[in-house]
């Protein structure tokens, strides 16, 4: 994306200083987003991010420069002035940069870019229909799409270039019921790191009814009981659970630093027996996944927990300095403007023996969160809450009655104790993950799991 | 600034060549620091010199966008071709409209330019002092999460075909801290911040303070028996709070039915204590302009007032569909993003009694010093929330002991309306594109779940 010359002699220039390490990162990236609301596009945005990323390492400190000039002068100028913050000098030779090819993994059958944006509002316009029309109760129903073509290339001191794609196509749509004034709403997004082929291939009508009916059946149900209480999560976006009450905790970010509880228990038990835990970066075709991460490493499956033991974590280059662990494919950024760091891509726990209508049947008295909505934890305690979007109330092994405005809370720790079972229906959804490296987009998942004791905050 | 005039007007020209009648660029520049500091080193080093441009024009009588990073004349087609593109597939019926601007602008000044002066070497000092200073406070104190200083500048320019030029440009420094107390298996964390374009303002001995006591005093937090509790939403609290409902108060979800104030104009929406303002002129506020995103002088205002809500927030889109004036929220987060609603500076007007005075009044309940889970436990259109929440329980007008693990639940206006009591200690969040602010309140109660 940039000549092989210019990177040679801005990484030389970032290592002027005495940094043992320069990296450069190049993106181009064009997408657009469309709004709908009541089935008329409202806003459409379409545009083009572009910019280059420097880092430098000296042992473990680390600085990060960006700009959105290309040409040799501005960037030998940004690499000099970033290396400034290191103090040294220059001990370190670069190697010369080889081209490492890396094979596709994730095929795109219709490139985004060459579908017309009428074609992509029919398509929005579907699932609007069938949220609006689903009941009378549905009193307003957005649809968000989104695609982008993420290209990439990352070059450093080690003497790797290498160049990736990302193509993410995704729609969201989100009904709301009113019912005597007052409002509830429900959604569904799903997403992939696919074409325009995800959306032909979609259930649109599927989805739009699901949005619409997650929004009435909260509008007609009453207030969740609260209390500590067993909680069972149903799968695909349940599994936000273990990516906040954990996950975050076994980033390097945090365990390099000492900052999460699973610091240092490696091959200790942190689980039940019952659960296994894995990041898959390589899935195809997956929201989370790519063919290299954002510091030019292949992405791989990283088994967390093993049984209920720690097995791993998920690591990149710097904190792996800290830790004296190898980097696992787990380094990611937003864009250009962040440097990267280890972060989840696909994260799921793995499909058990359990079924589902065994799990519901088992549960004198609970929780039964069919849909979660987002969460977050603070991994330093480990505290996490998130909210449950659709809820319901179980009795004597039957789903009684659904309940909305529930929230779990807990210690992530201390849940991952408490599963005492596990489906074997393991599914998918799509999130979009918050951390310092930015937004990325990141897929959870499980089977239907049952903790034994959450605290659910309610109204009642 | 020569570069950008050419390339103005060769985008012009392009324009009008092939049928685009009204034409606005949007252009910002800036440039960023970020020093993190661990373990008295330089742990994280970030430095930005960034642009992006943006147009906004009207094809066929629709208004496209498109926008790019790549500013120089290799992307006016692709600039071009998007807008087009865009505005070709547009369908709402309420016409956005871009504005000439008016004759005279007050004068807002939120540039600093001692602030461009500050030596480096002065922030990395006063960054890793402040580690310092949170390590030797107290010995329960194992880690430090996050320690960090910053600053930026930025300019931002919005120019159009029908004569509007302006540009306003400003500076900020922000910093804070993360600390970790460890007492055997309890693990409890402090956070601090500042926030100002003045560097002479910064004490990291404050800031130290401030964090490390914070989670001290959370040690041996527990949780407490689910039920009904009296309230007191400490000013961080509510402010985070307010910040997380600042949707509702836009005219665009109003008319779109996606906001609970829908219908409830001159309506008592909160207790007689409430007001709520929207100050574009505030000093020290950091989302002060005179002009919003489209150019439409702002002003002063109380959107509630004494509990009555007195209006929404418009841009010329929304206040054209209700037969009004512009109020001059119009925002654009960044070049990014197309032309929304935004509170400027936007607090709830402190009352004159301490929190002290909060505290011996309420007698029994629960202090709330910090809401978790905002952007999943709150619910915008119905006004639900369910958040985790951590503070203080209070008995005999004192704090006795410290409260984690508990969620508090309610719906925002039957909030707004149980508010007893407001404090005299205004205090504002972290600014993004609204800086939005908010003393104590006392409420009469709230659902408390915990054991």
């Amino acid at each position: 994306m940039i000549n092989k010359k210019i990177i040679e002699n801005v990484i030389e220039a970032a290592l002027s200083t005495g940094g043992d390490f320069a990296e450069i990162f190049i993106e181009d990236k064009k997408g657009i987003g469309i709004n709908m609301i009541s089935g008329k596009t409202e806003n459409i945005m379409s545009g083009r991010d572009y910019g280059i990323g420097i880092r430098i390492f000296k042992d473990f400190n680390s600085v990060y420069a960006y700009t959105n000039k290309s040409d040799e002068s501005t960037l030998i100028q940004t690499a000099k002035k970033a290396s400034k913050a290191l103090l040294g000098e220059n001990i370190i030779s670069r190697s010369l940069i080889n081209n490492m090819k890396i094979e596709q993994n994730h095929k795109i059958e219709i490139k985004p870019s060459e579908i017309p944006t009428k074609k992509k509002i029919e398509a929005m316009r579907r699932a609007y229909e069938s949220a609006k029309g689903f009941d009378d109760i549905i009193s307003q129903v957005t649809v968000n799409y989104q695609d982008y073509n993420q290209k990439i290339a990352v070059a450093n001191s080690e003497g790797i270039y290498v160049e990736d794609e990302r193509t993410r196509t995704r729609l969201a749509i989100g009904a709301v019921a009113t019912r005597d004034g007052e409002m509830q709403s429900g959604s569904s997004s799903p997403g992939a790191q696919q074409g325009f082929e995800f959306i032909e291939n979609l259930d649109l009508e599927w989805h739009g009814k699901e949005a619409a009916r997650i929004a009435k059946t909260m509008v007609e149900a009453d207030y969740s009981p609260s209390g500590k209480m067993p909680v069972i999560i149903h799968n695909g976006f349940g599994g936000v659970i273990f990516h906040e009450a954990c996950g975050h905790g076994l980033e390097a970010t945090s365990v390099a630093k000492n900052n999460s509880v699973f610091a240092e228990k490696i091959g200790e038990k942190v689980a039940s027996d019952i659960v296994t835990a894995v990041d898959d970066g390589t899935i195809p075709n997956e929201w989370g996944s790519s063919n290299i991460d954002d510091e030019g490493n292949p992405t791989q499956k990283n088994i967390l927990i093993e049984n209920g033991v720690l097995k791993g974590y998920m690591i990149d280059k710097l904190n792996g300095r800290r830790m004296n662990m190898k980097a696992t494919g787990s380094s990611r950024r937003q864009s250009y403007k962040y440097p990267p760091t280890s972060r989840m891509t696909n994260t799921f726990i793995a499909s058990g023996k359990s079924n589902f209508d065994e799990i519901i049947s088992s549960t004198e008295k609970g929780l039964f969160a069919k849909y979660m909505g987002g969460g977050s934890v603070n991994p330093a305690t480990g505290e996490f809450n998130f909210a449950v979007m659709e809820g319901y109330l179980v009795e004597n092994g039957k789903i009684i009655k659904p309940v909305r405005g529930a929230t779990l809370i807990g210690k992530g720790i201390n849940i991952l104790k408490k599963i005492d079972m596990v489906g074997d229906n393991l599914s998918f959804g799509q999130g979009m993950c918050g951390s310092s490296s930015g937004s990325v987009p990141a897929n959870v998942g499980q089977p239907t799991i049952r903790v034994s004791e959450i605290t659910v905050g309610g109204r009642e | 600034m020569r570069d950008f005039n050419e390339l103005k007007t060769k985008i012009y020209n392009k324009a009008k060549e092939i049928g685009i009648k009204d034409l606005e660029i949007y252009y910002s520049q800036g440039r960023d620091l970020n020093i993190k500091v661990f373990e008295k080193e330089i742990d994280g080093y970030k430095l930005a010199e960034s642009e992006g441009l943006a147009l906004r024009g009207k094809y066929k009588d629709e208004m496209g966008y498109s926008y790019t990073e790549k500013v120089d004349e290799t992307s006016i087609d692709f600039l071009i071709e998007n807008l087009i593109e865009n505005a070709k597939n547009i369908e709402r019926e309420d016409k956005e409209e871009i504005f000439e601007g008016v004759k005279e602008y007050k004068e807002v000044n939120n540039f600093n330019s001692s602030l461009e002066k500050v030596e480096e070497i002065e922030k990395i000092n006063f960054v890793k002092n402040l580690e310092e200073e949170a390590l030797k406070i107290d010995e329960r104190i194992k880690s430090i999460q996050d320690c960090v200083y910053g600053d930026g500048f930025s300019e931002t320019v919005i120019s159009n075909t029908k004569g509007l030029d302006l540009q306003d440009k400003s500076n900020l420094a922000y910093t804070y801290i993360g600390v970790v107390a460890k007492e055997g298996e309890d693990i409890q964390s402090g956070f601090a911040y500042k926030v100002t374009n003045d560097f002479n303002e910064l004490d990291y001995k404050v800031i130290a303070k401030e964090a490390v006591e914070e989670a001290i005093s959370k040690l041996g937090a527990k949780s407490i028996k689910s039920g009904k509790y009296p309230i007191i939403m400490r000013n961080n609290a509510a402010s985070d709070i307010i910040e997380a409902f600042a949707s509702i108060f836009s005219a665009e979800r109003v008319q779109k039915n996606l906001s609970l104030l829908k219908g409830k104009l001159n309506e008592k929406v909160g207790s007689e204590k409430i007001t709520l303002v929207d100050d574009p002129y505030m000093k020290k506020g950091y989302a002060s302009s005179a002009f919003d995103s489209e150019g439409v002088p702002t002003f002063k205002k109380n959107i509630i007032e004494n509990g009555v809500l007195n209006t929404y927030l418009h841009n010329l889109k929304t206040a054209l569909k209700d037969g009004i004036d512009s109020t001059g929220n119009a925002s654009r987060s960044s070049y990014k993003s197309s032309i929304g609603i935004s509170p400027t500076n936007m607090y709830i007007k402190p009352g004159d009694k301490s929190l002290k005075e909060l505290m011996v009044e309420m007698e029994e309940g629960i202090m709330i010093t910090d809401v978790q889970g905002l952007h999943a436990g709150l619910n915008p259109i119905s006004g639900d929330f369910s958040l985790s929440a951590q503070g203080y329980k209070i008995e005999k007008g004192k704090i006795m002991f410290p409260v984690n693990q508990i969620t508090i639940s309610g719906n925002f206006l039957d909030m707004m309306k149980d508010i007893i009591e407001i404090g005299d200690d205004l205090k504002f969040g972290l600014p993004s594109s609204a800086y939005i602010g908010s003393p104590s309140i006392r409420i009469k109660s709230l659902d408390v779940a915990g054991e």
